[in-house]
């Protein structure tokens, strides 16, 4: 497997690579924008001296390249700077408003994975038939409902009709919910608080269900009609009918064969949709109030406040690359013709 | 300019169709009901944008605030007021219900400033088709021709634009979107409405009589708010698909022998790319196009949806308006939303009809003769 | 020889939603133990169909219309009485339930497709695909048919149970064993090397030992070969044909052999058939077929193979195309009157098949039995008319 040690060396260099071009976007972007930083951080009634001073202190006063290398070596080295509005520090604002949008966005994906495959298959294996035209039906509803105002309807629906779900806020976090199995001198000690752990797990469950449903509802759709068509396709080549005559159990023949080149195009779309997932977080946390990086993102913008912008956008996009990785490297396993 | 002539349009596109497509089309469009379903949609949806003035039943920005929160038609709304009333020399709390029946007058409701929610779902689908329609040429404007350029000289220059395309991958696009509108402003352009300045709409909504004695209200909107930024922005930010699939597409076709035979015969590569590169490409581009207008209206209402837009005739604007009252009158919220997933729908569909017609690797599912 | 299958009056159509395609039309031969049949036609003539029908694999709209597969198996007729021929020896497949169809499919009928690129799956390991077919056979030889459910015992819950259990996956270490012993059986060198090979990483001629080997693993009793040299080198072709010979003398086992190319006919088999338009139109031991054809379209086939002995100096091609075999066009003429140079007013009508002289020998044709009479000889321009496209 050395060479695929070299291609997972070869795609994070070009990882890397990216992100440095995201750095550097912003930094464009940020030189480019109407209006100097200083009007955002000196008060209003500063006079010409504060705002030297101002300048000054934040280094706005060095030349171009040379503003642009301290901010890319601080950023490298994990330094976010401070926010103009607070002057509080970048990282840790960030890293806080994290562990909510990957919750999010990681239940959205476990929703639409564990829903989107067996209705695709399904689907495609009981062609013209009740299930496929549920499945094609749900699926072009899918992907053609903006998730926004699926939030607000489940909202309208779920929280204000019926009263079984809560409509915002997220009181706990899955951290905390787990802080309930471990001692205060942090290793896991007896007796387990689990009912406490239970009950704050529950609490998680029941704020998280409506925003997952309307995040997750657009990949389900999409990941569906992926599959359905994916394995049409895969259906009609010889290898299956091979496998068939062979002897071998139709579900093995569906799932083992079929369904894994199926999910090699698949995986690749879904890697490229993944920054459709985090706009999409972005706006379902603005419906249901979920206090993740999408918020900070919106409210860093409406105030223009850079470091605030680059810190969360730059994490964004690592995130994204990371996992790009991640799937590129999934993709080789399952298609061993990639790797040559 | 010479004048428009709608009949050069048609030739020019189809001397651009072979018989074979067009053969192809027809019959997909015969033989699937979902094809017919999405052509219809999109018809109905085009001619409320373009016709917007003639057909609103009222003007979608006049506020009537007596009418307020009138229910949609088969609906009716409870309000409960709260007086205190003295009985008997003591103070009581008295709650009335009262049932606010819906009107003919306004179909779909009416909203919290009394508009009428059809004519702003009406004049909605104007945002949204402008929006995508442009914002999709553009981003096919700046795609394509770096895809091409990309797939065709391949070596570097690939390796470098495919690393721009990465970077721009790696900003989702609603997130880019956000930040762009936000930091440029939310410039609009204020377009005259033909059929209003022309007097053309007043003119013929005067002789419309309606039954019951009711009668077009005149006075429509003499400009329509074009969302300037938001059409650049959403260019922008979708290029990239363009150039990916116009990328994929030259990488495959510059490999054709036919290709190679007119290099061979001395053809510029300016003229091999325009000649055979981009011909060969145009189905997949096509297809792509209409996938991205459907993602682009989606994208354009979640921005107006976050006010990030600036238009103030735009469904996902009024959504966002209509979730303060989502206690009391969900179709404020409801309505323009089913717009959007019926015009989408449409889209989506048509899209499927042109994939299922022109791509023949998406064609012959399952086993022959 | 004793026939271990019976096929009589097989036929399948297909059903598009303009046509009727009659693909294979009232179809009949036989297979003995350890012989080599052939069956040999143009491209469209219906012998992959016939194959795919032996083993119920006829993908949508095709479908199996009338016909009695008779098998040789006691025991299926014993447990399947309503499918059992009076006999006792034989079953009818078609009359089996789906599930027991199914398991007959590797143990009894193992199948070699033409192209051995397309007929494994790409992101498979070869060894992997091979060890499937050893445990099909195993778990076919271990469970006793009437247990099985609706899914062979195999459903999507014993499937994502074997991915997640340690030591439950389907094939374990035994049967990769078993596979890199059947890869070494077919002369693949290194087979402990190739069996972790991916199938792009072999060339087509040893893909094609690879997919003998998975046929082998069944340990069946009738090997169907479909066109099994097709899509290799001329050079390859001649060592994978004397494989399969070997293996079969080797094994005793009976081959379908299916084939457009005579030479791979004249040198592997026993017994031919010639099918043309869905049906057979001559079979009998290869001596027959060969030395005294009596269709006039075997005529045209042997005629057309190159003699390097033969003095003539031009080779027979047979006039026209092969009829399309829609329903709706094909009508009830003869199928190859119209291309036949010695079609007569007797051929008009539907011809069954004829015995000739030798009980072995039999052609669908008048001339089987009758001579060729020129009177009543139909005139060239006899189709031409109505059959303009």
């Amino acid at each position: 497997m050395a060479s695929f040690g070299r291609f997972l060396l070869r795609r994070t260099l070009q990882g890397a690579l990216v992100v440095l071009g995201v750095i550097t976007v912003l930094f464009v972007l940020r030189h480019v924008t109407p209006g100097s930083p200083v009007d955002f951080i000196a008060p209003l009634d500063a006079n010409q001296e504060t705002r030297r001073a101002i300048a000054e202190a934040r280094g706005l006063n060095e030349p171009i390249y040379v503003q642009y290398v301290d901010y890319v070596l601080s950023l490298v080295q994990g330094e976010f700077g401070f926010a103009y509005r607070s002057s509080t520090a970048v990282r840790p604002r960030v890293f806080s408003k994290l562990p909510a949008t990957l919750e999010l966005a990681g239940a959205a994906t476990i929703v639409a994975v564990v829903l989107s495959i067996p209705l695709g298959v399904l689907s495609a294996t009981r062609r013209h038939e009740g299930p496929d035209y549920a499945a094609t039906l749900f699926s072009l509803l899918g992907i053609s409902t903006p998730n926004f105002w699926l939030g607000v309807m489940l909202v309208i629906l779920f929280g204000v009709q019926f009263r079984i779900f809560p409509t915002s806020a997220r009181p706990v976090g899955l951290i905390d919910a787990a802080g309930h199995l471990v001692t205060v001198s942090g290793g896991v000690g007896f007796p387990l608080d689990v009912a406490g752990f239970s009950d704050a797990f529950a609490t998680w469950l029941r704020y998280i269900t409506l925003p997952a449903l309307t995040l997750g509802t657009y990949f389900t759709a999409l990941i569906t009609r992926l599959t359905r068509s994916g394995m049409l396709d895969q259906l009609g080549r010889s290898y299956v009918q091979a496998a068939r005559a062979k002897g071998l159990p139709e579900t093995r023949v569906r799932y083992h064969h079929v369904l894994r080149n199926t999910l090699i195009p698949i995986i690749t779309v879904v890697g490229l949709q993944l920054g459709t997932l985090v706009g999409g977080a972005v706006i379902t946390e603005q419906v249901f109030n979920w206090p993740g990086l999408g918020s900070l993102i919106i409210d860093a913008i409406n105030a223009r406040d850079w470091p605030l912008i680059q810190g969360s956008l730059v994490v964004v996009a690592t995130g994204f690359v990371v996992v790009n990785i991640v799937v590129d490297a999934l993709y080789a396993r399952l298609n061993p013709q990639v790797m040559d | 300019m010479a004048p428009f002539d709608p009949r050069s349009l048609y030739e020019w596109l189809t001397d651009r169709v072979s018989p074979r497509t067009r053969r192809n089309l027809r019959s997909e469009l015969d033989s699937s009901l979902l094809a017919k379903l999405g052509v219809g949609i999109l018809i109905v949806v085009l001619v409320s944008a373009v016709f917007a003035p003639l057909i609103a039943p009222w003007n979608p920005t006049a506020q009537t605030l007596d009418d307020k929160q009138q229910p949609p038609l088969g609906f009716s709304r409870a309000e409960t007021q709260v007086s205190q009333e003295m009985v008997d020399g003591e103070v009581q709390i008295v709650e009335e219900t009262e049932y606010i029946d819906a009107t003919v007058a306004h179909p779909l409701g009416t909203d919290a400033l009394g508009q009428d929610m059809l004519s702003r779902v009406i004049y909605g689908a104007r945002t949204s088709l402008l929006v995508g329609v442009l914002g999709t040429v553009l981003a096919m404007a700046i795609g394509v021709p770096i895809g091409l350029i990309s797939g065709y000289y391949k070596g570097r220059v690939d390796d470098a634009l495919m690393r721009i395309a990465d970077v721009s991958l790696a900003f989702p696009s609603l997130v880019l979107a956000i930040a762009l509108v936000g930091l440029f402003g939310q410039a609009t352009v204020n377009v005259p409405d033909p059929f209003v300045t022309s007097g053309l709409s007043e003119f013929l909504r005067g002789l419309v009589s309606l039954p019951g004695g009711l009668s077009y209200p005149p006075g429509m909107p003499e400009t329509f708010a074009l969302p300037g930024t938001v059409i650049l922005v959403v260019g922008i930010v979708n290029w990239v698909w363009f150039a990916r699939v116009a990328r994929g597409e030259a990488l495959g076709v510059s490999e054709e022998e036919y290709v190679t035979a007119s290099k061979a015969l001395g053809g510029s590569n300016r003229y091999v790319i325009r000649r055979h590169i981009l011909p060969n490409s145009v189905t997949p581009i096509l297809v792509l196009a209409t996938i991205q207008i459907a993602a682009i209206i989606l994208l354009e209402s979640s921005l107006s949806f976050l006010g990030f837009s600036g238009a103030n005739l735009s469904w996902g604007f009024d959504i966002a308006a209509g979730r303060e009252y989502q206690t009391t009158a969900w179709w404020i919220a409801a309505m323009p939303g089913l717009a959007i997933v019926i015009t989408v729908i449409g889209v989506n569909l048509v899209g499927d009809w042109l994939r299922d017609a022109l791509d023949p690797s998406i064609e012959g599912e399952g086993g022959g003769v | 020889m004793e026939d271990i299958l019976r096929v009589e009056g097989l036929s399948t159509r297909f059903f598009t939603s303009d046509a009727q395609v009659n693909a294979v039309e009232s179809v009949s031969f036989d297979v003995r133990a350890g012989e080599i049949l052939g069956i040999v036609g143009e491209s469209g003539s219906g012998k992959s169909v016939t194959a795919l029908s032996l083993i119920d694999l006829v993908d949508s709209p095709g479908e199996v219309t009338a016909g009695q597969l008779w098998l040789r198996n006691p025991p299926l007729a014993e447990s399947y009485p309503e499918a059992a021929h009076e006999d006792g020896e034989f079953v009818d497949l078609r009359e089996l339930p789906d599930r027991t169809r199914r398991s007959l499919r590797g143990p009894t009928f193992s199948t070699i497709f033409q192209d051995p690129m397309s007929s494994f799956n790409p992101s498979l390991t070869v060894g992997e695909q091979i060890a499937e077919a050893v445990e099909v056979q195993r778990r076919a030889s271990a469970t006793p048919r009437s247990t099985r459910s609706r899914t062979d015992g195999y459903g999507l819950g014993s499937y994502l149970l074997d991915g997640i259990v340690p030591g439950r996956a389907y094939t374990d270490d035994a049967s990769h064993e078993r596979a890199v012993e059947l890869l070494e059986q077919v002369g693949i060198p290194d087979p402990d090397e190739r069996a972790r090979e991916y199938p792009h990483e072999f060339s087509g001629g040893m893909l094609q030992r690879a997919m003998i080997a998975q046929a082998l693993a069944g340990e069946p009793d009738v090997l169907i070969a479909d066109e099994p040299t097709t899509a290799l080198d001329v050079t390859i072709q001649a060592q994978i044909l004397e494989l399969l010979r070997e293996i079969q003398a080797d094994r005793d086992m009976s081959v379908v052999l299916i084939t457009h190319d005579l030479g791979v006919i004249a040198r592997m088999c026993d017994r031919v058939a010639v099918m043309y338009a869905g049906e057979i139109v001559e079979r009998g031991t290869l001596g027959d077929v060969f030395d005294d054809p009596v269709h006039p379209y075997t005529q045209g086939l042997i005629g057309s193979i190159p003699d390097l002995d033969d003095p003539r100096p031009r080779l027979q091609p047979i006039e026209g195309n092969v009829p399309s075999l829609r329903a709706d066009e094909m009508g009830d003429r003869g199928y190859f009157a119209d291309r036949c140079p010695k079609a007569m007013e007797a051929c008009l009508d539907p011809q069954t098949e004829r015995s000739c002289d030798d009980p072995e020998h039999a052609a669908r044709c008048v001339l089987a039995d009758d001579a060729y009479d020129p009177a009543t000889a139909l005139p060239d321009d006899y189709f031409e008319e109505g059959s303009d496209d």
